[in-house]
């Protein structure tokens, strides 16, 4: 049973992760927020007896299942939406800027002109990754980016490890394919200085 | 042909997973930028998951209410809860049948007897039943 500093620690470690990619995923900062703090409740509230080796699997499997209810909800939510919107209701997206947040953390202390570049290839890649279709992002996001192995990207997905490595390739020449056409070929995002 | 057909395969491959770890880097990287406000929103989520751990871990737990409550109770549990309301239901039918069975009986034999009921609420009637039987 892994005690709850060990559970802190390991969700210290996850969480900007999770952040990010279910920002990519449902792109809504808030819901996305939402998502990860009811993944990290649930992940306590069921799995409280787990040994901490079995928390990033067990994590990721929460997170991936929290989305797709926030899908499914959300596609109830769109149904009234859509049906409503002919009433004219204003758009609520401009809510009161908040400096807090664009104070990022962790960015100082490199070159102003590489920190640009550097932000404005990431604005490029995460606009490619939000284009790909949902099963290709979670293959590449947990086989790369989380570093699962195929074995345990399919355990995770529900499906044949085949269908992985098939999702992974198409997910990788896609973002390669919108990398390129703006002048980001591999060289490039290597030249950023990013440890791989 | 063939050998070639492997070879060039297995690097594209490498090509694919090289190039995937350079996007992955880079992502990875600027995950770990994110706004003031949402850390501290991320560290509130930590906190208490953490919290609901050691909630979890000490055997109690937090009800929607906000009371506390152990998690060994069963009353917590409600198909445990449900299907001991059923067995006590049934339990106490079955004991609720039998006694109305006995009363039944009981007037049954009383108005039967030969004797008054009367002589059945007198405590002395038995003592003074067994000593004339004993005298004879």
């Amino acid at each position: 049973m892994a005690s709850s500093q060990e559970l802190s620690d390991f969700l210290r470690d996850v969480e900007r992760r999770a952040f990010k990619q279910t920002v990519y995923a449902v792109r809504d900062d808030h819901a996305a927020l939402d998502i990860v703090q009811d993944a990290m409740l649930k992940l306590a509230e069921k799995y409280a007896d787990k040994p901490v080796n079995e928390y990033p699997m067990l994590f990721q499997r929460i997170l991936q299942n929290t989305m797709r209810d926030y899908w499914r909800r959300q596609k109830v939510r769109n149904l009234w939406t859509t049906l409503l919107s002919s009433f004219g209701a204003g758009k609520d997206g401009e809510e009161d800027h908040d400096p807090l947040d664009s104070i990022d953390v962790e960015g100082e202390g490199t070159n102003p002109a590489i920190q640009l570049e550097r932000s404005q290839t990431m604005r490029i890649i995460e606009k490619a990754l939000e284009k790909l279709p949902a099963r290709q992002r979670e293959a590449f996001v947990l086989r790369y980016w989380e570093d699962m192995d195929v074995a345990e990207t399919a355990a995770m997905m529900g499906c044949s490890q085949g269908s992985v490595k098939t999702h992974c390739s198409r997910a990788v020449h896609s973002l390669a394919a919108i990398l390129e056409k703006q002048g980001l070929g591999s060289r490039a995002i290597a030249q950023l200085g990013v440890e791989t | 042909m063939n050998i070639d057909n492997l070879q060039e395969s297995e690097i594209d491959t490498q090509s694919i997973d090289l190039q995937a770890k350079q996007i992955a880097g880079l992502l990875d990287a600027h995950a770990k930028r994110l706004s003031m406000r949402t850390l501290k929103q991320l560290e509130n989520g930590r906190a208490r998951a953490v919290k609901v751990h050691a909630q979890q871990i000490s055997g109690v737990s937090v009800n929607h209410d906000g009371t506390l409550s152990s998690i060994s109770a069963w009353a917590d549990h409600h198909r445990i809860a449900s299907t001991g309301l059923v067995l006590v239901a049934i339990i106490a039918g079955f004991v609720i049948m039998q006694s109305l069975n006995h009363r039944e009986s009981s007037d049954a034999f009383l108005l039967g007897a030969d004797l008054p009921p009367e002589a059945f609420v007198d405590r002395g009637f038995e003592p003074f039943l067994n000593h004339s039987q004993a005298k004879l």
